[in-house]
């Protein structure tokens, strides 16, 4: 018999355990852990602290894109199938952004409504995976100087749109005349350090709608107010609102607006 | 027979396309570059600003023009206005016939000189840190307070010279700098900002250049932050005094 096999023997006959095991029973002493090989020596060393390793010091949650949308839900939006609309649309764009393709920016949605009650925030700034949509309801004024200081609250807030952040896209849909003074608001939006880098869209909804409020809010000759006076037509602003950010979230540059006119956009479901 | 003190310094560092240029088969608009001599040890890395048709070349001159700038720097004594003066200068000449503005560039540099004189400017955005033992890190530029991702001051937007950061420092008988370009900086939990340039030098120290900027490399390629698109450029100077007869 050559040594190995001895030694497989030699465990074998003590129903495979080994020697060394049987003795240090026999002895009284400290046994391996059952399934070690052996009899390997065990030490009471404390286990020294983990290395800190790269992710310890990185975040761990992709940059965000954030879309703030600023809802007219006052009283006056209740007629011609508006509010419905409005419902409808926004569904739809926080459907397209929460199966957006998650190996770029991940888009935060969140909504400020003005209406009964005053502005508030009827959803707050998350992703847009986790977004549970709440329908809209209409009724009272229109007070959208409140609703201008909640959002510019808002991305001046660092715990709520970090600086690692893209630019945001501000939206604002309207259907009428503000009830509240705007144009300070407006100002202090359009001056803050970071609220004024915002991309910003505009609707209009139908003949009441106050377009010289809305123009004012985008400040920009190259931007221009969409009008919409058909339900159909607030549809497809959305969808153009959602194209526009879904490709700046798949851009190399996100914060690279590449917006294509409304009216370039086919007139069916995409 | 006189011993007199001078500075030794060395450097690590990497520079890696991001997940994003890799995609649309487009090439790293990072550089970054060292060069060592009579003058010292200079490290410097640029960041060519995004969706500018000449972004690589303008990181790569930028680095360029801080070499040459500080090589071919002639007095003992460093007036930083005209250095800054002069890499704005040697950039413009470097990308032409480019615009300035197609080409603009962030650029952050370390300048270690023989006699123990270290200066720091940066023009954009990244992190420029200077670590000294037993003191907190000195950010000179860096960390993103303002504005958001993407979005930053470089070469080609403004010649003013209040546009740069900088620092200098003589005296310290050891300093560590770390640069790094946005796709690094932008990520770092701001909490653990200092921490992270701390462990950074101290693995750094233990491990030969060569290593450390292999290292380096591999933890660049494996980024950890989920859905990170940008090019990433992350480097380490060490400086000590020694002494020369």
């Amino acid at each position: 018999m050559g040594f190995a096999k001895y030694r497989e023997d030699d465990i074998s006959r003590r129903g495979g355990t080994s020697r060394e095991v049987l003795e240090r029973r026999v002895r009284g002493g400290p046994t391996p852990a059952a399934g070690s090989a052996g009899a390997k020596k065990t030490t009471a060393a404390a286990t020294p602290a983990r290395e800190p390793k790269l992710k310890d010091f990185t975040v761990a949650t992709p940059r965000p894109l954030p879309v703030i949308l600023l809802l007219d839900v006052s009283g006056s939006m209740s007629t011609n199938g508006k509010i419905d609309a409005l419902n409808e649309s926004v569904a739809a764009m926080l459907q397209t952004f929460a199966t957006e393709d998650a190996t770029r920016a991940a888009i935060h949605v969140g909504i400020i409504t003005f209406g009964r009650g005053g502005a508030r925030v009827h959803q707050p700034l998350e992703p847009a995976t986790r977004v549970s949509w709440k329908l809209l309801e209409a009724s009272g004024g229109t007070p959208l100087g409140s609703a201008l200081d909640l959002a510019t609250q808002l991305i001046e807030d660092h715990t709520q749109v970090p600086s690692r952040a893209y630019t945001p896209s501000l939206v604002l849909v309207s259907d009428g005349q503000p009830t509240d003074a705007w144009q300070e608001p407006l100002q202090r939006l359009l001056s803050a350090e970071r609220a004024a880098k915002a991309t910003r869209f505009a609707m209009g909804i139908g003949d009441d709608a106050d377009a010289v409020m809305l123009s004012a809010f985008l400040a920009s000759e190259s931007s221009r107010v969409f009008m919409a006076h058909e339900a159909r037509q607030i549809v497809q602003f959305f969808r153009w609102v959602t194209m526009s950010v879904a490709t700046r979230s798949r851009s190399a540059r996100p914060n690279s607006v590449v917006l294509s006119e409304p009216i370039e956009l086919p007139d069916f479901d995409f | 027979m006189t011993t007199a003190a001078i500075f030794d310094a060395n450097v690590c560092g990497a520079s890696v396309r991001g997940p994003a240029h890799c995609s649309q088969a487009r090439p790293n608009e990072d550089a970054w570059r060292r060069a060592s001599g009579a003058f010292g040890t200079v490290l410097v890395i640029s960041d060519g600003v995004g969706s500018r048709p000449q972004a690589r070349l303008g990181a790569q001159m930028a680095c360029r023009a801080v070499c040459g700038a500080v090589r071919g720097w002639r007095g003992g004594r460093v007036v930083l206005s005209r250095l800054l003066q002069q890499i704005e200068s040697d950039w413009r000449r470097g990308i032409a016939p480019a615009n300035p503005c197609d080409s603009a560039a962030t650029c952050l540099f370390a300048w270690m000189r023989p006699k123990g004189q270290l200066i720091v400017a940066g023009k954009g955005d990244g992190m420029a840190v200077a670590i000294r033992p037993n003191r907190k890190p000195h950010w000179v530029v860096g960390p993103r307070a303002l504005g958001f991702a993407n979005e930053t001051m470089a070469l080609g937007a403004s010649t003013e010279l209040e546009t740069w950061e900088h620092w200098s420092l003589k005296g310290s008988s050891e300093i560590a700098v770390v640069l790094a370009t946005d796709g690094v900086s932008d990520d770092l939990l701001p909490e653990r900002a200092n921490d992270f340039v701390s462990w950074l030098v101290a693995q750094s120290r233990r491990r030969t250049p060569r290593a450390r900027s292999r290292a380096i490399r591999h933890q660049l390629l494996n980024w950890p932050t989920p859905n990170h698109l940008d090019d990433k450029t992350l480097t380490v100077l060490l400086a000590r005094r020694g002494s020369r007869r």
